[in-house]
């Protein structure tokens, strides 16, 4: 036999089921920004990591997620290449990035712009599945470098744009082309140029899309050898140094950069630092929306029992205590709730389907904290939403109570 | 204390005031009332003289403005809102001139309502007092799906599901035309009969006076020897 809470539930099916509903929606909406934020800023961070190198050097007080433009100017990287700790050079090499956004397969990506040779730090292991790649043979680079001055720059007036064009080429990753579709020898306009994708490689790789640093330069920059961050390799450490050698040298090169010098392995940090105000918003939009779901069970759960205040008399004629009254609303509250927090998680992994069939290039992950944290709060919320109408309930007078209308 | 436990009720001097908005309406002006042991007492008089008020005092759901109302043995005045709940139900039932079943559970989940509240098991006892009514078949249906003669029944066997010590019925066939009225007066002089249950039951019909042990008549808040 159902309990008399389930049978409440019932009989009114059509307020049962929309409280049921905004509870869903608040828990799935909780969930999929958890799953989403996360999950997102997780796959970079990641993707972060698997370059080859210890540090990463990015401009002072910038927002991680944003950096981009030219934020170093040519000094830098020999300053970096100098820098020494305890008379010893501590740095093997330096490998500048420069950062532009574009859009490729539906949405923005961040166009990594490396020197070709920094590639297999890039890979880490990692496998060029097909194609090759960008400027082959180094043409553009070598004839760049032959135009060089002593500081680095050349006239850019000088260069046949011809050289330029050719040099115009894309690797991709694997995921990208999947989404995009993209095959190689396909051409899309950026930057006002024709790129050609001439290389896939294996995704999880730190970018989803790589052009030559030369190319970025001279079309942005006028061949000035600028950066917008810098992936560092250390040289080992001496025998006995081993412990915190990344986060020592990070120390060393931050004051003779005065720029934002971190180990490679705090970048997932830095990242949900730069969204620390994103995240603040979105815990106070899901709280806000926790709240009215909540608003709205303590609404229905009242109305039950005004409307049940008859009912209530009669239960109490029959001997019921008020303890038993507040379990009876307690658990019809909490069947919501809890059947709502159900169906959020079963909501949360439709809108995942959804999200991964129409943003490919988004992760979602729900770890099974996420999937809980709703449980909890809507057990909480449940079990607070009834506390009211619960103490309501004992206060009606039994007699007064029966021949209620 | 009181030892004569042959007595399930005895009363004295029982005053009751209704307190509403600042005004006073006082309702009992010394009731005295004892009722033995099995017997059958019926309760009649005017309407508005204040028999419902003297059933739910009885049968603890509210507490005299003054005045002493022992059942069996225990003084009312003393007892707490939760000792009074208890008494309630493990020995006392109920039976309203309206039903109240309710709406939401079948008529089976009606009469294990209180076996339910008692915690209390008593395997097939729901499906023997069904039986005994005549409506086991009935069971599962809602209320709204019976007659009202039938609800009535129920409404019954719910008050005597638990084997209660003493019952309460105001007004039972209020609600009921006669012939039906009939099968519910039967049913409940039978039960009477039957388990020698103590009952108190206020009524109008006079046809059922010859069936009860002793006939009451209240008027103006007193009962009239
Ligand atoms: N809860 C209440 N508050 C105020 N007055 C009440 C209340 N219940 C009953 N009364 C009044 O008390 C009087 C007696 O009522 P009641 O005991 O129901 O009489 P009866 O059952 O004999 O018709 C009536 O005048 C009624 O209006
Ligand atoms: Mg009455």
């Amino acid at each position: 036999m159902p309990s008399l809470a389930v049978a409440n539930l019932m009989h009114r099916k059509l307020r049962s089921g929309l409280s049921i509903m905004a509870v869903s929606i608040g828990v799935a909406m909780l969930i999929v920004m958890l799953g989403l934020s996360h999950g997102t800023l997780d796959e970079v961070a990641d993707r972060m990591q698997s370059v080859d190198a210890e540090i990463v050097v990015l401009p002072q007080h910038e927002n991680v997620i944003f950096t981009g433009g030219a934020a170093f100017s040519g000094e830098f990287r020999p300053l970096i290449e100098r820098t020494e700790m305890d008379h010893k050079p501590i740095v093997k090499s330096v490998i500048p990035v420069l950062f532009d956004t574009i859009r490729l397969g539906g949405q923005q990506q961040r166009l990594f712009a490396i020197d070709a040779k920094d590639m297999p730090a890039f890979l880490g292991g990692r496998k060029m599945e097909s194609g090759r790649m960008f400027d082959e043979a180094d043409r553009l680079a070598k004839l760049l470098d032959s135009q060089r001055n002593a500081k680095g720059y050349y006239d850019p007036a000088k260069i046949d744009d011809a050289d330029v064009n050719r040099a115009c080429e894309l690797v991709i990753d694997s995921r990208l082309a999947a989404v995009g579709k993209y095959q190689l020898g396909h051409e899309e306009t950026i930057l006002g140029r024709k790129f050609k994708i001439v290389g896939i490689v294996e995704s999880g790789v730190a970018g989803r899309v790589f052009c030559p640093i030369q190319v970025l330069q001279h079309i942005k920059n006028a061949g000035m050898p600028w950066a917008s961050m810098f992936f560092v390799q250390l040289l080992k450490p001496p025998a006995g140094q081993e412990k915190d050698w990344a986060e020592r040298c990070a120390v060393v090169l931050a004051e003779r950069t005065k720029a934002r010098v971190e180990p490679k392995s705090a970048y997932g940090n830095l990242l949900a630092e730069s969204f620390s105000q994103i995240y603040m918003f979105m815990t106070i939009a899901s709280t806000i929306s926790m709240v009215v779901c909540f608003l709205f069970i303590l609404l229905t759960v009242y109305m039950n029992v005004l409307e049940r205040t008859r009912e209530f008399g009669i239960l109490r004629s029959l001997g019921a205590t008020g303890g038993y009254l507040i379990r009876e609303i307690v658990s019809e509250s909490l069947i919501l709730c809890l059947s709502g927090a159900a169906g959020g998680i079963a909501l949360a992994f439709l809108a995942k389907i959804l999200i991964e069939k129409f943003r490919p290039l988004l992760t979602v992950k729900f770890a099974p904290e996420y999937l809980l944290l709703g449980v909890a709060i809507a057990a909480v919320g449940g079990i607070i939403s009834a506390v009211y109408p619960g103490w309501r309930a004992t206060r009606f007078d039994p007699v007064v109570a029966l021949s209620f209308e | 204390m009181n030892t004569n436990t042959d007595l399930v009720i005895d009363a004295h001097d029982v005053h009751h005031t209704y307190r509403q908005d600042g005004t006073d309406s006082p309702v009992l002006h010394g009731v005295d009332l004892t009722i033995r042991r099995g017997e059958f007492v019926l309760l009649m008089g005017p309407s508005g003289c204040g028999k419902t008020t003297l059933l739910h005092i009885l049968g603890m759901m509210m507490r005299p403005t003054s005045g002493s109302v022992r059942v069996e043995g225990v003084d009312v005045g003393s007892m707490s809102e939760a000792e009074r709940t208890r008494f309630r139900r493990e020995r006392v039932g109920f039976v309203f001139q309206r039903f109240n079943l309710l709406p939401i559970l079948t008529a089976r989940g009606n009469v294990e309502l209180p076996l339910r509240l008692r915690g209390d098991t008593m395997d097939g006892q729901a499906a023997r007092v069904l039986r005994q009514i005549g409506l086991l078949e009935k069971a599962d249906k809602k209320p709204r799906s019976l007659s009202i003669g039938e609800q009535q029944r129920i409404a019954l066997a719910r008050a005597v599901v638990t084997e209660p010590h003493l019952l309460l019925a105001d007004e039972p066939t209020g609600n009921l035309d006669s012939a039906t009225a009939g099968a519910v007066l039967d049913l409940l002089a039978n039960l009477h009969q039957s388990c020698g249950l103590t009952t108190l039951m206020i009524t109008h019909n006079e046809h059922i006076a010859t069936r009860a042990d002793r006939v009451l008549t209240m008027r103006d808040g007193r009962i009239e020897l």
